[in-house]
């Protein structure tokens, strides 16, 4: 089956219903929709960088966004919009500068430990909650994709990037089950001696399982899904394939690979260790889609 | 008794390491996989390039702090004096972060010469700051603790501003001793062994140093030549130290103390026995928190905070100390009481936050607010500027009660370990609960700040002017307070944000509720505090002359105790812990003429508030959109300027 033709097929079919949740969402978050449409675009400003990441892949280019030098450094993409404001840092946006820019809409992400009340006073705040236990991330990036669209009055591009997620996902799904089976585990290296490793409640977690691919790494993780654990923990893992995450300084590289554990380590002696472009381990369903992407190109 | 000391730790730790061991490897191939390790069998693996080399990085680090403190301590004739307390850590820490964020290249070589770099200069600088008093203990640590509070202010800022470059640096800077092969171990060993011959060559003209300069020299030895020598291998080992496991608190402290009490006389001997004490405090501590049952494990430096502040806390009253006789004194100029130089001070004030109200930035650069802005601008700017102020004002004010008190010329909170201890029962709650709740918060910190001056009080009391006991203990609860905040920044938890703002004193969370909070505290604080004065001008004669003036001294202490408290608890609440202006203001008020305590008090008042005012406005506009918290901006520059002025005041 073409992928347009299932993305047209299931939009079609459940278009009215998820209107209808996203349009309750939002009148239970005590936020009007924004008109559809109007006439001129909306002035959005993201407060991190999950919402960014999903406010563009909803095809709505924010007038600012927090710390815009990282998002291009560890987010990536989608690309921010030439002319993007920096809003200063994701643990304190400017609210002179928010006040001044006069946004329509202020969308931020539950769990920065903000407290909402200036940035209501300025304009309606979208919030969008994330890790907070009540589902596993990628079915609430679905969720919480449907409540933003209807906010911003884009339930159609929400519907479209969710069948386009999943699809992609699907369709590799297929390439990987052509594969032998090989459990693998993805790590952030930030030094030369500890990792932080995606498990149980992570993002990644949820693509692996859509995937069909089983995570390596299966010892308890915390509320937000990861680990920071020695390095010599990898020994766990066995020969999996070990998926690390760019950025990784270059003078940390160095001394990893002057490392005799690392060296050593059954999965990289094996010839399993692979990096993958930078993906935001929190973002969305942008990131959910280039996490599958560049998995399957590792 | 010094071999209980080292013999007691080193069979428990070498228990606990034989148990870890079994449950790694099989016994019967201990030796085997020693030489030829099959690095196929992860037991073996981990055995010989995780385990091995922990285990030896642990023993290797901890006798270096020994030594390092043991020499350190007999070249500046100092029983408080280490790698933390003269700023080589501190200067070690901002040269590596400068260096991961904006400079990676020169790591590619290893951190040895960047540590090396940062910490020498900083000990030169705390050196040359403490060399006009002749080296005298409290001079030294007043150095030590202003070049190490901007180094870290320094640090801090750098790691705010790049938040996800930093998480390499959250988990360095806590000390964490897990290994990845023998690299550090077969780079670290030589330094230690060429350290170790150095420290024993240095042996005799460093025991001459416990004569008199004069008699070192008639001697034949030259003091100056080995105090160098002796502080350069010194600053070597802890900078070495730094850049292989990060900082490890405490250790170089605690064992030359320990060995000292128990029965180290002689130089020989606590140059033997200290580093020995340290490799079986390190390995111990070491061991131990991989049996604690946490979900994830405690770093070793934060552990060696936890479990030496205590201890120092214990030992203490046993601590032989030098009287110390000159405290740090600034130059200052006549003696101002006038009313109308107050009054002068107010308006200066009064003009400055009308200022910090109107000017700011803005999208296009920048521009005096309208009236009409001002009714957008002023809910922003309004609760940050007032919250501020009060804080800067019940900082100076604390400080010099706190001054007065002990007659400790570098008595303040933040340096007692009152804004310590405020934070560290803040940084407790948000643990257990992950409350951001002021009612909570507030509640949280008090008790923090009451118990640390529970303990430091305790301290002073049996010998009143125990300038470097009630030091060390102000010390002491500072440390734990920045190793747990070390601890839950390694953690990765990105609600930290909201703890690395609060940490690093930005006024961005002030609300309505918080400024009118401080305001108040403020207030009621400079009503109350006149009532106080005679109080004040009877205590720093001394326990003796307070009595015999008809003081009763407990209940005395007990409302000055409050007095400290509950404002320290606010302004720690609203402007994080690290400040400096508690220290600051008052030396700015004696050195500007204001000597006698009520024109002190409140000249120490309009001080501190200017102070944080203008850091808090200068953080909003100096890198905007983004902001620098004012805490920070406050101790980055307020603490150079204080190095100025002790330059300038030395004899």
């Amino acid at each position: 089956m073409s992928e347009s033709r299932r993305r047209t097929e299931t939009a079609a079919g459940s278009l009215t219903r998820r209107e209808c949740v996203g349009a309750f969402a939002a009148a239970w978050c005590g936020v009007a929709p924004l008109p559809a449409r109007a006439a001129r675009p909306p002035r959005i400003a993201c407060l991190e960088w999950t919402s960014a990441e999903m406010v563009i892949s909803l095809g709505v280019g924010p007038v600012a966004v927090a710390d815009t030098k990282g998002y291009r450094d560890w987010v990536v993409d989608p690309d921010l919009p030439a002319g993007c404001l920096d809003l200063g840092s994701r643990g304190e946006p400017n609210l002179e500068l928010l006040t001044e820019l006069r946004p329509d809409l202020i969308v931020g992400a539950y769990g920065y430990g903000l407290d909402e009340a200036p940035f209501k006073r300025i304009a309606p705040l979208h919030t969008v909650p994330f890790y907070d236990g009540t589902e596993a991330p990628y079915r609430q990036a679905e969720t919480e994709t449907l409540k933003l669209g209807a906010q911003l009055g884009r339930e159609v591009e929400a519907q479209r990037l969710i069948h386009e997620t999943a699809a992609t996902i699907a369709d590799l799904r297929a390439q990987f089950s052509g594969r032998a089976d090989q459990p693998l585990a993805v790590v952030s290296m930030f030094d030369d001696r500890h990792v932080r490793v995606y498990g149980k409640g992570s993002l990644f977690q949820d693509v692996l399982d859509r995937l069909s691919l089983a995570n390596a790494w299966t010892a308890p993780t915390d509320s937000w899904g990861f680990s920071t654990v020695g390095i010599e923990q990898l020994v766990a893992i066995g020969e999996a394939r070990l998926i690390s995450l760019d950025p990784i300084p270059p003078h940390v590289k160095i001394r990893i690979d002057q490392s005799s554990l690392w060296a050593n380590l059954p999965c990289v002696k094996a010839g399993n260790a692979r990096t993958i472009p930078p993906i935001w381990p929190f973002g969305g369903l942008a990131a959910a889609a280039r996490f599958a992407t560049f998995l399957a190109r590792a | 008794m010094l071999v209980a000391l080292v013999g007691v730790p080193a069979v428990l730790a070498a228990y606990l390491t034989a148990v870890g061991l079994m449950s790694l490897l099989p016994a019967d191939m201990w030796w085997q996989s020693l030489g030829a390790t099959d690095v196929a069998d992860p037991r073996q693996l981990l055995y010989r390039h995780a385990f091995l080399p922990r285990l030896a990085i642990s023993l290797l680090a901890g006798a270096a702090l020994g030594l390092t403190g043991t020499l350190l301590q007999q070249v500046l004739r100092n029983p408080l004096a280490e790698p933390t307390t003269i700023g080589t850590n501190a200067g070690a820490t901002v040269a590596l972060t400068i260096a991961t964020l904006y400079a990676p290249w020169m790591l590619e070589q290893g951190r040895e010469w960047v540590a090396l770099a940062g910490g020498a200069l900083s000990t030169l600088a705390v050196l040359a700051l403490a060399q006009g008093r002749s080296f005298s203990p409290v001079a030294l640590i007043i150095s030590g603790l202003v070049v190490s509070l901007t180094c870290s202010s320094a640090s801090a800022l750098l790691m705010a501003a790049n938040r996800e470059y930093s998480e390499e640096l959250f988990i360095w800077q806590s000390g964490s001793l897990i290994q990845n092969g023998n690299a550090v171990v077969f780079g670290f060993a030589p330094w230690l062994a060429v350290a170790g011959i150095a420290a024993f060559l240095l042996l005799r003209p460093l025991r001459l140093l416990d004569l008199s300069d004069e008699g070192a020299e008639s001697l034949g030895t030259n003091p100056v030549v080995t105090r160098l020598a002796g502080v350069t291998v010194a600053v070597a080992l802890s900078s070495m130290v730094v850049a292989a496991v990060g900082v490890i608190s405490f250790v170089a402290l605690a064992a030359p103390a320990l060995v000292r009490l128990a029965g180290a006389r002689t130089l020989r001997q606590r140059m033997i026995w200290a580093p020995l004490a340290g490799a079986t405090l390190l390995w111990l501590t070491d061991r131990l928190v991989q049996v604690l049952p946490f979900a994830s494990e405690i770093p070793a430096g934060v552990a060696t905070a936890f479990l030496g502040a205590p201890l120092l806390f214990l030992l203490l009253p046993k601590l032989r100390t030098n009287p110390d006789r000159d405290g740090v004194t600034l130059s200052s100029v006549r003696r101002r009481s006038g009313w109308v130089y107050l009054l002068l001070g107010l308006l200066a004030m009064a003009i400055l936050l009308c200022a910090a109200l109107v000017v700011g930035r803005g999208a296009a650069g920048w521009h005096v607010a309208s009236t009409a802005e001002l009714a957008d601008l002023l809910p922003l700017r309004a609760p940050r500027i007032a919250v501020a102020v009060s804080a800067g004002m019940m900082l100076g004010v604390v400080g010099t009660l706190m001054q007065r008190m002990t007659g400790n010329p570098m008595a303040a909170p933040e340096v007692l370990g009152v804004s310590g201890g405020a934070s560290l029962g803040i940084l407790l709650l948000f643990v257990a609960t992950s409350t951001v709740s002021r009612p909570a918060m507030i509640a949280a910190g008090l008790v923090g700040a009451l118990a640390s001056l529970a303990m430091i009080s305790q301290t002073g009391r049996r010998q009143p002017v125990a300038n470097d006991r009630l030091l060390l203990s102000g010390v002491a609860v500072a440390t734990m307070a920045s190793a747990f905040s070390a601890v839950m920044l390694a953690s990765g938890d990105p609600r930290l944000d909201t703890l690395i703002a609060w940490l690093s004193g930005s006024t961005y969370r002030a609300t309505a509720a918080d400024a009118t909070i401080a305001v108040v505290t403020a207030t009621v604080l400079l009503a109350i505090v006149p009532l106080t004065i005679r109080w004040l001008e009877i205590l720093p004669l001394g326990e003796a002359a307070s009595r015999g003036l008809g003081l009763g001294l407990l209940r005395v202490r007990l409302i000055l105790l409050v007095l400290v408290s509950v404002p320290t608890t606010i302004a720690t609440l609203v402007i994080g812990p690290l400040s400096f202006v508690g220290l600051m203001a008052p030396h700015l008020a004696r050195m500007l003429g204001f000597q006698r305590a009520l024109p002190s008090l409140f000249a120490s008042a309009i001080l501190g508030g200017m102070i944080l005012v203008s850091a808090d406005w200068a953080g909003r506009m100096l890198i905007f959109p983004w902001q620098i918290p004012a805490g920070l901006l406050a101790a980055l520059v307020g603490g150079p300027y204080f190095m100025a002025l002790m330059w300038k005041g030395r004899q």
